[in-house]
């Protein structure tokens, strides 16, 4: 289980030079000393489009490392971890929908999600069909991911990343193609599914929020 | 498995069937071809029988050193010119003809009359032997002299001496029961006769062959003190690698060395025979070379295509090492269906020659080698094969 993700004085390399600039210097992520994400958190980081969300949310997965600083779970150094460390926090322990989505186009919707869902058992086939009724997308099951439209696609993305169990989830702009009913649905299915076990959820926007209650605004 | 069937499915995307029909064709033809070689070759250079070692796969010749004259004095090879043709690139193997140093003389009968004769007998160490007769020991407790004469002499008895003497014509199984007995005489006056028999025919040894235990025996009891380094060095035999014939030839006719017989004409046909079953396996080696070069690319391809997918796989949380085995899996399986089907090919191409290697005395090679070479060529290529996906997953997922 992961308790707390923790950032020190954390900047992509693509902002080396810049640190003198007043939105690094507003920032409350990078290049703070100890900037900290506690598990059952409810955080929401809005920023600019060019800010750096989506790096900062593929740093903290292990997507990528071009970055300066460090980041730590529980006070281990991230960039100790092997492919094999990370296939298993991948699985059990951090949940992300990147904003690409990175759904696999030839497979159905069911597919795309089942893919994941083998490798953890986490859901039996009737919690993914009423996730899919709930989201408004059961009569597009199967059908491949490649006809579908870039709201339905986020809507597969967001159950996919639902079927794992998880300590933090990362949602990367997760509704910006959704409707408010959507919208307000998938928040609920999210939250039911983190407070069912004490998970943090993190999510980025750049304007079009996640409606997640109580949540805290971070100014990236 | 059945779980992984999705994964499976995913990951076979973008995969080429015509790239890999035609490595499985090109490898399929490339390692038939070299099956077939090494099968011939295999072939060309077994007898099909034990005791017939002739034509190519005549390997061993017996050599002397020329006698100018009349020479009392021994002539034999030193220690150190053994050991330099020992280290001669054709020879594989050189053994020390050991000789009788005392008198020996054999009596038997034939057909009510007496035969006596003196002789002589030598030995070699068995492994130069072209046959193993059951008989073929001596035990001093229970003495009894097995014999191994060449088989040129039992032609020359039956063709050259029996008929215009009008003794019978013999064949070797009426030759093996015949007693005979041998009286053994040493300089130091001791004499003792023995049962004895000739228990085979070789047509690789042109002498009176008797066991090396017999004349180890035979020596020291007989003529003690007379076993010297001359007396066991005087003829070798020597095992050669017939592609190398003429290098040994060269060899032995520069320093004055006699090769028994006219082997020649046999080397010079074995020796093409050779060159051909290698230049055929050559040919095939280079059509899988560039058989494998199309897998290897097919591959490279493949994962290049897949690449943000592959990427994304492992994003999910499968282990690169999962994602890997798959495509493995699919090579090693492509690899021994092409093992297989070559390996076929390749024997009932075998069929087709060994009826006539069959009645040259020969074909009795070992499919083993081919089917050994098929499963080095499954295992390299996999090897190799799983080490390139591992390699470019790997990079992948850091």
């Amino acid at each position: 289980m992961i308790k707390k993700i923790t950032s020190q004085a954390l900047l992509p390399r693509i902002f080396r030079g810049m640190e003198a600039g007043d939105s690094l210097k507003q920032s409350q992520v990078w290049l703070r000393p100890d900037f900290t994400l506690e598990r059952g958190c409810r955080v929401c980081i809005a920023a600019e489009s060019g800010s750096g969300k989506s790096s900062l949310l593929s740093f903290i997965n292990g997507w990528r490392s071009d970055y300066d600083g460090r980041i730590l779970f529980d006070g281990r150094d991230i960039s100790l971890l092997n492919a094999a460390d990370w296939s298993r926090l991948r699985t059990f322990h951090l949940s992300l929908l990147p904003q690409e989505l990175c759904l696999f186009p030839s497979l159905t919707a069911r597919e795309n999600i089942q893919l994941k869902n083998a490798l953890t058992n986490h859901k039996s086939t009737q919690q993914i069909t009423t996730m899919l009724e709930r989201l408004g997308i059961a009569d597009k099951a199967d059908t491949p991911v490649a006809r579908m439209s870039v709201g339905q696609q986020q809507r597969v993305a967001i159950i996919r990343a639902l079927c794992q169990p998880f300590d933090f989830i990362f949602l990367d702009e997760p509704v910006s193609h959704l409707d408010e009913r959507n919208n307000r649905e998938a928040a609920t299915m999210i939250t039911e599914e983190a407070a069912a076990s004490g998970a943090g959820i993190i999510s980025t926007s750049v304007g079009h929020n996640l409606l997640l209650p109580e949540s805290t605004t971070i100014r990236l | 498995m059945k779980k992984d069937a999705l994964l499976i499915r995913l990951l076979r995307t973008n995969i080429s069937k015509a790239q890999l029909t035609g490595y499985v064709v090109a490898n399929v033809i490339g390692l038939a071809v070299i099956l077939t070689g090494v099968l011939f070759y295999s072939d060309c250079t077994t007898t099909s029988t034990e005791t017939d070692d002739r034509f190519m796969a005549n390997d061993y010749v017996i050599v002397s050193k020329n006698i100018d004259g009349i020479a009392f004095a021994p002539v034999a090879f030193s220690e150190n010119e053994i050991a330099d043709i020992a280290r001669q690139p054709w020879a594989r193997k050189v053994g020390r003809f050991s000789s009788s140093q005392f008198g020996m003389r054999a009596s038997a009968s034939l057909g009510g009359r007496g035969l006596s004769t003196y002789m002589f007998c030598e030995s070699v160490p068995d492994e130069f032997f072209d046959i193993k007769p059951a008989r073929w020991n001596f035990d001093p407790q229970h003495p009894f002299i097995p014999i191994i004469i060449s088989k040129d002499y039992l032609s020359l008895y039956n063709f050259g001496f029996a008929m215009p003497q009008g003794l019978p014509k013999l064949s070797e199984d009426v030759i093996g029961s015949i007693p005979i007995d041998v009286t053994l005489t040493g300089q130091n006056g001791l004499s003792a006769t023995f049962e004895a028999a000739i228990v085979g025919f070789s047509s690789r040894l042109n002498t009176i062959a008797v066991p090396q235990s017999f004349i180890d025996w035979a020596n020291n009891r007989f003529a003690p003190g007379s076993t010297t380094e001359n007396a066991w060095s005087s003829r070798l035999i020597v095992k050669t690698d017939p592609l190398l014939t003429s290098q040994m030839q060269e060899y032995f006719s520069t320093r004055d060395i006699e090769i028994a017989g006219d082997r020649e004409a046999d080397s010079r046909i074995a020796g093409l025979m050779r060159t051909v079953a290698i230049a055929v396996t050559a040919n095939g080696a280079i059509i899988c070379a560039l058989a494998f070069f199309i897998l290897t690319l097919s591959i490279y391809l493949l994962l290049q295509k897949n690449e943000n997918m592959l990427r994304n796989v492992i994003r999910l949380g499968y282990q690169p090492n999962k994602v890997s085995r798959i495509y493995e899996r699919l090579v090693a399986r492509i690899n021994c269906g092409v093992g297989a089907i070559a390996l076929t090919a390749s024997l009932a191409a075998r069929s087709l020659w060994l009826p006539a290697l069959h009645s040259a005395g020969l074909g009795g090679g070992n499919i083993w080698t081919a089917i050994g070479a098929t499963a080095a060529f499954i295992a390299l290529s996999s090897a190799q094969n799983t080490m390139l996906i591992r390699r470019r997953i790997s990079a992948l997922s850091s």
